[in-house]
């Protein structure tokens, strides 16, 4: 017979006041197995803690319900105090009484019948809990990082200067991300590529970073402290310890190709870095337009590079890393535009997007800094800056704000009006969203020091009229429809999610939203971590940022990885499956239903060593404890510890009238 | 093929010109449109955003008789338009009742009818496209109207709500064109195609319906059209009989004809010019087809 | 005033079992209680860490015992704590709610849904309306029937020994 103690918190008179805190504590007494009842003012005040470990050890008691507050409330409080005393915390279940009951059931009469209930239920569960003992993990002290713009960057930087190790895979060619496209930041108008490309260099040249670009994780297994990332290198045809970087083989190159860096206007070649501070700065061959891999002549590369790195036979390589953590800084891509022909971009050469807008400012981009309009390469008199292209619409785009439009469009007139002093610039906005250190100044001085002209409305349409485009809107302000002859049109293109991002999220086992978007832990609390415990977030793979943000928020995942790497094991809840292998009829039905790849198959051998039967086994480090094994298994031979069967049906039947 | 056609208030009016041709040009492509009896105003003058159910009572009732007179008759189930309004009026009750049944009750109850949201309302481009080809069209072409730079002008309500009406892409339409093209006729992309003709503030404001017909004609001239293409009486109306206020304004404003696109396609099909009505068009547009040599 | 509690206690009250996850629809109800939302007294939670560990004979013991109806909620598709649990739950639920329905369970009495841990107006708004649906329904006689027979006969057994 188990020795059960009941205790019934008044929660001041937050239960008390609409639940027969004494009546629960005097009915259950007749409960089978209690041994011990009480109802007091504050269980979870030290004085009651203090009588709980006192009751436990004065009457020997082998479990415990508290009759209180949820269990995401208190329940570790008590498990802490009960295991002071000596007992098990997981003979420690918590009756919620107050969230679930007192709280939302102004009756006193049916708040106590539904105490009474919930009391006895946990009661009846308590007394089939299993003794249960943390588990120790060791910990791989060596973090990956997803992504290599300015969050991966900064995280690995952090993470490296602790003296941990850190690998970096980036997909692209080089490191730099989104940042280094940019020309000028706000809200200092610093250039990107002269705060950037230092960052770069940095984490190169540091021995804890190893960086692989053009390289992506195929596959994680493991579990936290102990991962295991399959990541594939593409092959560049160019062997990387060789190359000098002298970049003979891009000028030699016959084969022109679009720039993507440049948003496709600039041109480069089939071998090539995308710019010339490329980390590393190393050329990768695109196979889909090198002239050899299409008609198998060619090879000027091979013949011009002095270091004789180019091998054309190259394959990708498989590269298989153990680490203890990870960051997923993997970034964001802008809405496709092809649905917004209200604007016409695609149609007219002279609507561009804000990352070409970004590249035709930058002193190294295609128009070398100078303001050119795509056309014809006129300077651009006046411009006009639609915002929430795609963002705030629901009909056509998201509906959440992108955030940093506002102020880059302010900054872009800038820009602009710095760069052709007689320019206007003209912006249609829906609110201007400037909540930042700086950022609200940074929009006034558009306004009034660089005479942006913000029209607060949309735009209906745009067309071209000779070599003008014609801009209509409407102007909410004064109630009046608005016209203006553009020589160029800038879209601030809502931010989405990377393309692929919900596949990433499901090789890693992370969860995403509903626009794919990584999901945090918890929106306030939690902001860094995922739900997966050892995999945290950076950047805008999690939602719209800007760089400050980013920065604050890759330096917050990667003192994370260090406070979980700095420990020499893991102890984490018990809460995992275990298989009666006696019972075992190797279906596997758990294997495939598993969400975490914790269930193998393994073989049971005689004295001799043969195989004689396969079972199933749950490797304790990767089970979550959902419990889907459990529900799935059909010989009834794999269950959750601490929600078995048998105490679930307790609780059921505990309820039976 | 026979598909029971409605013509609201104007094709047997005003817009008479548009309803012959097409009459003859069903005829041969081999279908054709059966005037259903009994019908009533489509409602185009009460607005549906206004939200009452006098707005739908009318188009319900029209929707209703079509498919009837197609059971009785063993028509096509299907209801055809030449009316840009009426077509846009009918395609929004029913998109409203199928998004909403209440409403589709509440009409239902009213009418005293069991209506189901589910009449095909279909325009006469569509029937082209969809039922007989522009393949078929352009082997029944006869006369190709070679050298005839035409602008296609779809006006507002053939396109929008897009998601209530769903004929084509409101920005970048095609069916229009795609007809225009079987015909031999040189299509000119122009940006204004979609935009409104101005028939909203006609009556209360005939100076501002001028300027946006112009703004229409305007465009058109600049992409190199000779002449406008339109499927709508009301479109047409604007933009051809308005040309004199716009000049007031635009003195080096050149005339330009607007034509009904059934115009066009029975003259490609083969009617006779002569037996042609061009009684809707203020802006002869005789003299243009014979420089074209077209007569 | 004490009289009239007297006869409420004698008026028939619905036993409604729900099963929830721990972490989305467990916290939706304990925010409805932070946020001090009242609703039906009714419902008795069990809580589970996931839908994904509901057996399906839950369900039918809850009935047995005297449930007059069920509830069951999870996380929102996308969003479930172990990534894909919800879906085994729902894609269970598909395919068991036949036989359920075949071996002459009254479907009226079970319930399905979907609250976020942030959504304690929804709990409140599920939990009132299966409340009340299941007052319209009356008690669930049909199976609690079956319980006694099979009281009648565990009490056989017991005197056979």
């Amino acid at each position: 017979m188990s020795r059960v103690g009941v205790f019934v918190c008044h929660c001041g008179t937050n239960i008390s006041a609409t639940v027969d805190v004494a009546k629960v504590a005097e009915e259950m007494k007749n409960q089978p197995g209690v041994v011990y009842t009480e109802d007091y003012k504050f269980m979870c005040s030290s004085p009651g803690q203090g009588k709980l470990k006192e009751i436990i050890d004065e009457h020997k008691l082998d479990s415990v319900v508290i009759a209180a507050c949820s269990p995401h409330m208190h329940e570790k409080t008590f498990r802490n105090a009960a295991e002071a005393a000596g007992l098990n915390s997981f003979k420690v279940e918590m009756a919620n009484i107050r969230e679930q009951c007192s709280w939302v059931h102004p009756d006193k009469a049916e708040g106590t019948v539904k105490s009474l209930d919930l009391t006895k239920k946990m009661i009846e569960k308590v007394r089939l809990n299993e003794e249960l003992d943390k588990i120790v993990m060791p910990v791989t002290k060596k973090a990956l990082v997803i992504g290599g713009g300015i969050a991966g960057i900064q995280a690995a930087l952090d993470i490296a200067a602790a003296g941990t190790e850190v690998i970096i895979v980036e997909k692209d060619v080089t490191l730099g991300g989104h940042m280094i496209q940019l020309s000028e930041t706000f809200p200092t108008l610093d250039c990107s590529q002269c705060i950037m490309t230092p960052k770069m260099v940095e984490a190169s040249l540091n021995p804890n970073i190893t960086i692989y670009t053009y390289a992506e994780v195929e596959a994680l297994d493991g579990y936290v402290g102990n991962f295991r990332a399959r990541i594939r290198r593409k092959a560049k045809s160019v062997v990387e310890e060789d190359c000098t970087g002298c970049g003979i083989c891009q000028e030699k190159c016959p084969k022109k190709v679009d720039n993507p860096f440049e948003m496709g206007h600039g041109k480069s070649k089939a071998i090539a870095v995308p710019f010339p501070q490329a980390v590393p700065n190393v050329p990768v061959i695109d196979r889909d337009s090198c002239i050899y891999y299409k008609t198998g002549k060619c090879r000027i590369c091979e013949k011009v590079c002095g270091p004789k790195c180019i091998d054309f036979d190259q394959q990708d390589e498989i590269v298989n890393v153990d680490i203890g953590a990870i960051v997923v800084a993997t970034g964001y891509d802008t809405m496709p535009l092809d649905r917004f022909g209200e604007y016409g971009y695609g149609k007219y050469k002279d609507v561009i997007d804000g990352l070409t807008f970004e590249r035709m400012a930058s002193a190294a981009g295609f128009t070398e800094g100078e303001m050119k309009r795509p056309s014809d390469g006129k300077t651009p008199e006046t411009v006009v800056f639609i915002q929430c292209v795609g963002s705030r619409d629901e009909s056509k785009g998201v509906s959440y704000c992108s955030k940093i439009c506002c102020m880059y469009s302010a900054k872009q007139t800038m820009l602009y009006k710095h760069k052709v002093h007689h320019g206007k610039a003209h912006v249609f906005y829906m609110d201007i969203r400037a909540g930042g250190k700086n950022y609200e100044e940074f929009v006034r001085r558009a306004i009034e020091e660089d005479d942006a002209n913000y029209i607060r409305g949309r735009v209906s349409r745009v067309y071209e009229k000779g070599d003008k485009l014609i801009v209509k809107g409407a102007d909410t302000l004064s109630g009046r429809p608005v016209t203006i002859e553009a020589d160029m049109v800038v879209l601030a293109t809502a931010m989405t999610a990377r393309k692929g991002a919900d596949k990433l999220a499901q090789t890693l086992g992370i969860s995403y939203d509903r626009y794919n978007f990584f999901s945090e832990s918890h929106p306030k609390l939690r902001p860094v971590e995922t739900n997966t415990a050892g995999i945290f977030l950076a950047g805008a793979c999690q939602a719209p940022k800007d760089v400050p943000e980013t920065v604050a928020q890759a330096s917050a995942a990667a003192s994370k990885v260090l406070g979980l790497l700095s420990q020499e094991t893991l102890k984490r809840e018990p809460i995992t499956a275990e298989v009666n292998e006696a019972n075992c009829i190797a279906c596997f039905d758990c294997l495939n239903i598993c969400p975490y790849g914790a269930i193998t198959s393994k073989g049971i051998t005689d004295r001799d060593g043969n195989i004689i039967k396969e079972v199933a086994e749950v490797n304790p480090g990767v089970c979550q404890g959902c419990g889907l094994c459990n529900a799935a298994c059909r010989s009834k031979t794999i269950e959750l510890r601490g929600f078995k069967d048998n105490q679930i049906y307790a609780e059921i039947n505990s309820l039976a009238v | 093929m026979k598909i029971p056609y409605y013509p609201g208030c104007t094709l047997n009016t005003n817009a008479k010109d548009l309803q012959e041709c097409a009459e003859f040009s069903a005829e041969a492509l081999g279908f054709s449109m059966v005037e259903m009896p009994d019908w009533n105003c489509c409602g185009a003058s009460l607005p549906l955003t206004a939200n009452s159910a006098m707005g739908y009572a009318g188009p319900t009732n029209v929707l209703i008789g079509a498919k009837e007179e197609g059971q009785k008759e063993g028509l096509e189930d299907k209801l055809v338009t030449l009316c840009a309004v009426c077509y846009n009026v009918l395609k929004r009750t029913n998109y409203a009742f199928n998004k909403d049944a209440a409403k589709l009750d509440t009409i239902n109850s009213l009418l005293e009818s069991d209506y189901k949201g589910d009449t095909n309302v279909v325009h006469f481009l569509e029937v082209l496209r969809d039922d007989i080809g522009f393949d078929k069209v352009k082997e029944s072409v006869s006369k190709e109207l070679k050298g005839l730079k035409v602008a296609p002008y779809y006006g507002c309500f053939l396109l929008r709500p897009h998601e209530e009406v769903g004929l084509d892409d409101p920005y970048a339409p095609t069916i229009f064109e795609g007809l225009l093209k079987s015909l031999g006729c040189e299509v000119v992309d122009f940006s204004h195609k979609g935009e409104c003709c101005g028939s909203y503030s006609a009556m209360s404001n005939a100076e501002n319906a001028a300027e946006c017909s112009f703004s229409v004609i305007d465009a058109a001239a600049a992409a190199g059209a000779d002449v406008i293409a339109t499927t709508c009486p009301l479109c047409q109306y604007n933009l051809d009989s308005k040309q004199a206020m716009m000049k007031k304004n635009h003195g080096d404003m050149k005339e330009m004809p607007i034509i009904y696109f059934t115009q066009l396609l029975s003259m490609a099909l083969g009617k006779d010019i002569g037996k042609i009505s061009f009684k809707s068009n203020s802006i002869n547009p005789l003299p243009l087809l014979k420089e074209k040599g077209l007569v | 005033m004490s009289e009239e509690k007297v006869e409420n206690k004698e008026v028939w009250t619905p036993r409604i079992i729900a099963y929830v996850c721990n972490w989305c629809t467990y916290g939706g109800a304990d925010l409805a209680g932070t946020s001090r939302k009242t609703y039906d007294a009714s419902v008795r939670v069990i809580k589970l860490p996931c839908t994904g560990r509901i057996d399906p004979l839950f369900l039918l013991k809850a009935f047995e015992r005297g449930a007059d109806s069920i509830l069951v909620s999870g996380c929102h598709p996308g969003d479930c704590h172990y990534n894909t649990g919800n879906y085994h739950s729902r894609r269970r639920w598909t395919a068991f709610r036949d036989l359920l329905e075949f071996s002459g369970i009254d479907m009226r009495r079970i319930h399905f849904s979907w609250i976020s841990a942030a959504e304690a107006v929804k709990w409140v708004d599920v939990v009132n309306d299966v409340s009340e649906k299941t007052k319209e329904l009356g008690p669930y006689t049909e199976f609690q029937r079956i319980n006694e027979k099979i009281k009648e006969y565990d009490g056989i057994f017991a005197e056979q020994g």
